[in-house]
C-alpha cells in the first residue's frame, strides 16, 4: 500500500505544485507557496497534506473525487493574529483507507472560497456550517443560509473576536 | 371521615349506617378530579437531548412509569397533561417550546428534567450564545428534577412530587437514601 | 438472505398541474419519529415526498466553542454529550487525539478496558436504535425487550464508570478507575446472555413479515451516494463497502482482536438493520476476546496535571456506533485548545436524506431515517 500511496502523492504533487518540502504548512500558505507533504500517521492522523491557494481547491477536490475519495469534513480556523482564516478539507478513501488534507488560507477581511458542493454534494452542509461559524463565503453555493444557528443569525460565533 | 348529620328514618337503616360509612365516601369534586388527574398524567413526548433517553428508560420495563399511570406519552400537545422538558433548550428551539406549551390545555404542568432544563446545565459558560438558561425562563415549571442525566428513579420521584402537588398529599412511600 | 423485491408504487408523475397539487408538510421539530429535535420541511404530492429539506440547529450546544473556553481536561464531559448513546467512543476519540498530540503511551490494561467498555457501549447503542426504530415502524414490544437488555449493560458500565449514560470514564493516558474481577465475570455472563437474546430478536423481528415488507427494498442508499455525502458506519456497510475505522485506521488494541466487518450489498433499510444486528454479535466476540487477553497492570500513565500538547494540529478517528467520528485538535501550546473540530457521523448520514428520500412515501422515508440511526445532538453539536 505504501508504494501506491507514494505514487498517488507524487501524482498530486505533479498536478498541483511543488515537490515535497519540509517547511511549516502555515508559513507556506501565508507566502502563497504550494506544499505537498507526506506525514507520520501516528503523529498527525493523516497520510499526507497539501497547502494550496484558494482558487485551486475545487480542482484538488475533483482530483480526489475521481480517485474514489470521500469528503470527511471541512474545518474552519480563525488565525486572528495573522489576519487570515484557514479552511482545511479532510478526505478519506473508503476502500484504500488513505487519509489526506488540503489546507488553504484566505484574508480575514474578505474570506471567500469557491464552493466544493458541485464535486461533493456532502460539502454543501459542511460549507454552510463553516459559514455559520466563521462567516466564510463559499461562492456559488446553492443555499448559504444558517444550518446550525437560528435562521436570522447575523453572528459568527467561532471567530476569535466574537462577543455575544 | 366525619359522621354526616343525618336523620335516620328507620331502625334498619340506622343499623346499616356503619356499613354505609365504610362503603360510601364523600369528597370535594376538586379532590376527586385532582386524584384522577394525578393518577393519569399523560406526558408530552418532548425529549430534546440526553435526558430523553433516561425518560424513555423510565417508561421501559425496569422502571415502569406505567405503574403510576403516566406511560401514555402523547405526541400531540392537545392530548397531554404534563410536558417533561428533557434536554437542553436552545434559543432556536425556544419559540417552538413556547408554542407547544401554549397549545397544551389547562390544567397542565411542567417537569424540568435534567440540569439543562433547570438552568442551562453544563452548557452555561461566560459568553455562551445558544442556550436558554433554564426552561423556567419561558414558562412556569412545577417540578425540577436535577441530574445530568437524572436516574430514572429521580424522574419517578419527580412524577410523585407532581402528584403530591396536584392532590395535596403524598400518596407513595418516600425512599430514605440512608438505607 | 433471500430478499424479494417488493412492488413499489410508481413515483408521482410530473404533470403540468403538479405545482398546484403539492403542499408543504412540516415534520418536527417535536415529533416522535425524528429522534430528537429535527425539523423536516416536506414538499408533498399526496403521500409522496417531492423534496425533504432537513432543518437542524434546534439543539446546537456550542461544543466546538466550548472547546476553546475550557482546558483540555475540562472538555471531557462535553465529549459524552455530543452523541450520548455512544459516549464511550466519543470520549475515546478525544483522549486518543490528545494522547497522539502529546505522544502519551497508554498502558495495555487500560487499552483493553477501553475496548471492552466501548464495545459494550456499541451494543447498548444498537439496542436502543433497535427499540426506537421498530417503535417508529409501529412495533412496541421490541422496544421493551431492547431496553431490558440495555439495562444489563448499563448496570455493568455503572459499576465502573459511575454513570448510566454520559460516562466520562477515560482520561488522558488511561482510565479514571480500574475494573474489578466482578465486572469481568459479570461481563462474561452478559456475553452468553446476549447471544441467546439475539436469537430471540431474529425470531421476533427479522423474520416478521410486516418488518420485511416495511424494510426490504425501501430507502436504497448505494455506495456511490454514500461516497458523495461522506456517509459512514452501518449506512456505508449496508451499501456493501467494508469500511470500518477499526480496520481502516487501527487504534487501541483492535489489531490484536479478530472480528468480521459485516456488509450487505443491497443498501436498503433491511441491509442496514442486518448490519447492526451482526455488529452486536461481532462486538460480543470482541468483548470475549478482550476478556481473555486483558493483562494485569497499571491503568493510567504519568501525565502532567495541566496538559499542554505541543503546537500543531492532529486528528484521530474512531468507529463510533453511528459511523466515523473524527476529532481534529489544533493546539497553540497552551492549556486551552485553539480549535476542536468534531466530525460526526450523523451529520454526513443525514445530509444524504434529501436526495435519498425523493419520491418515497412518507412512512418509507421515516423508515429510511430510522435506519440511518441519527442522534440529533450529534448533528448540531
Amino acid at each position: 500500500m505504501s508504494a501506491r500511496l507514494e505514487s498517488l502523492v507524487a501524482d498530486f504533487a505533479a498536478r498541483f505544485g511543488a515537490l515535497p518540502s519540509s517547511s511549516e504548512p502555515g508559513a507556506s500558505a501565508a507566502s502563497g507557496q504550494v506544499t505537498v507533504q507526506m506525514l507520520d500517521f501516528s503523529r498527525r492522523g493523516l497520510h499526507w497534506e497539501a497547502v494550496l491557494p484558494a482558487e485551486r481547491v475545487v480542482d484538488a477536490g475533483r482530483w480526489f473525487a475521481e480517485r474514489g475519495f470521500a469528503l470527511d469534513t471541512i474545518t474552519g480556523l480563525d488565525w486572528l493574529a495573522e489576519a487570515q482564516m484557514e479552511v482545511v478539507y479532510d478526505f478519506f478513501h473508503p476502500v484504500h483507507f488513505w487519509r489526506a488534507a488540503v489546507r488553504t488560507r484566505v484574508p480575514r477581511a474578505q474570506p471567500e472560497l469557491p464552493t466544493l458542493s458541485e464535486v461533493f454534494p456532502g460539502a454543501a452542509w459542511h460549507e454552510r456550517e463553516t459559514h455559520d461559524f466563521f462567516g466564510i463565503r463559499f461562492v456559488g453555493h446553492p443555499n448559504l443560509t444558517p444550518l446550525l444557528l437560528p435562521e436570522d443569525a447575523q453572528f459568527h460565533p467561532l471567530r476569535k473576536d466574537f462577543t455575544p | 371521615m366525619e359522621t354526616p348529620n343525618l336523620t335516620i328514618a328507620t331502625p334498619e337503616l340506622a343499623a346499616a349506617l356503619p356499613e354505609v360509612q365504610r362503603l360510601v365516601r364523600f369528597a370535594k369534586l376538586e379532590e376527586l378530579l385532582a386524584l384522577g388527574r394525578a393518577n393519569s398524567l399523560w406526558p408530552l413526548t418532548f425529549g430534546l437531548a440526553c435526558c430523553a433517553i433516561e425518560m424513555m428508560a423510565t417508561g421501559a420495563a425496569r422502571f415502569d412509569l406505567a405503574r403510576f399511570g403516566a406511560e401514555v406519552f402523547r405526541p400531540s400537545p392537545r392530548q397531554a397533561d404534563v410536558m417533561i422538558v428533557a434536554g437542553t433548550v436552545n434559543k432556536k428551539m425556544a419559540p417552538v417550546i413556547k408554542t407547544l406549551y401554549d397549545q397544551m390545555l389547562e390544567p397542565k404542568w411542567v417537569i424540568a428534567l435534567g440540569n439543562c432544563a433547570i438552568s442551562g446545565g453544563p452548557f452555561v459558560y461566560p459568553g455562551q450564545y445558544a442556550v436558554v438558561e433554564g426552561v423556567d425562563k419561558l414558562f412556569p415549571v412545577d417540578v425540577y428534577v436535577p441530574g445530568c442525566p437524572p436516574r430514572p428513579e429521580a424522574l419517578l420521584e419527580g412524577i410523585l412530587m407532581l402528584e403530591e402537588k396536584i392532590t395535596g398529599k403524598r400518596r407513595w412511600p418516600k425512599v430514605d437514601p440512608e438505607q | 438472505m433471500n430478499h424479494h423485491s417488493p412492488t413499489v408504487a410508481p413515483a408521482p408523475s410530473s404533470g403540468a398541474n403538479v405545482g398546484q397539487e403539492t403542499f408543504v408538510l412540516n415534520l418536527g421539530p417535536q415529533h416522535p419519529a425524528t429522534h430528537g429535535v429535527l425539523r423536516l420541511k416536506l414538499t408533498m404530492d399526496g403521500e409522496y415526498i417531492l423534496r425533504a429539506e432537513p432543518v437542524c440547529g434546534y439543539v446546537h450546544r456550542m461544543h466546538e466553542k466550548m472547546g476553546e473556553n475550557r482546558t483540555w481536561a475540562q472538555f471531557l464531559p462535553n465529549t459524552s454529550r455530543i452523541d450520548y448513546l455512544s459516549a464511550m467512543h466519543y470520549t475515546h476519540a478525544y483522549v486518543a487525539v490528545v494522547e497522539r498530540a502529546a505522544q502519551i503511551q497508554v498502558p495495555r490494561r487500560a487499552e483493553f478496558v477501553r475496548v471492552i467498555t466501548s464495545e459494550l457501549n456499541r451494543i447498548s447503542s444498537h439496542l436502543l436504535w433497535l427499540g426506537t426504530f421498530l417503535l417508529d415502524l409501529g412495533a412496541f414490544t421490541p422496544f421493551l425487550y431492547a431496553f431490558q437488555d440495555r439495562e444489563q449493560i448499563l448496570d455493568l458500565l455503572e459499576r465502573v464508570a459511575g454513570a448510566r449514560l454520559t460516562y466520562c470514564y477515560y482520561r488522558f493516558g488511561g482510565l479514571c478507575a480500574d475494573v474489578d474481577a466482578e465486572f469481568l465475570s459479570r461481563t462474561r455472563d452478559f456475553v452468553g446472555y446476549m447471544r441467546r437474546r439475539l436469537d430471540l430478536y431474529h425470531k421476533l423481528v427479522t423474520e416478521n413479515v410486516i418488518v420485511r415488507k416495511r424494510l426490504v427494498g425501501i430507502g436504497v442508499v448505494d455506495a456511490e451516494m454514500c461516497r458523495r455525502y461522506g456517509a459512514t458506519g452501518p449506512v456505508l456497510r449496508g451499501a456493501g463497502v467494508a469500511y470500518d475505522v477499526r480496520r481502516a485506521e487501527p487504534y487501541s488494541v483492535y489489531p490484536e482482536l479478530d472480528f468480521k466487518i459485516p456488509t450487505y450489498p443491497e443498501g436498503d433499510c433491511m441491509a442496514r438493520y442486518l448490519v447492526r444486528m451482526e455488529e452486536i454479535e461481532q462486538s460480543l466476540r470482541i468483548v470475549e476476546q478482550a476478556l481473555d487477553l486483558i493483562p494485569e497492570g497499571p491503568i493510567q500513565a504519568q501525565v502532567p496535571r495541566a496538559l499542554k500538547p505541543p503546537p500543531g494540529d492532529t486528528c484521530m478517528a474512531v468507529e463510533a456506533a453511528r459511523g466515523r467520528f473524527m476529532v481534529r485538535v489544533v493546539s497553540d501550546g497552551s492549556e486551552v485548545p485553539y480549535r476542536i473540530k468534531l466530525r460526526t457521523p450523523s451529520f454526513a448520514n443525514l445530509s444524504l436524506f434529501e436526495e435519498a428520500s425523493r419520491g418515497l412515501l412518507l412512512p418509507d422515508a421515516l423508515a429510511l431515517m430510522g435506519s440511518l440511526d441519527l442522534v440529533i445532538p450529534d448533528i448540531d453539536r
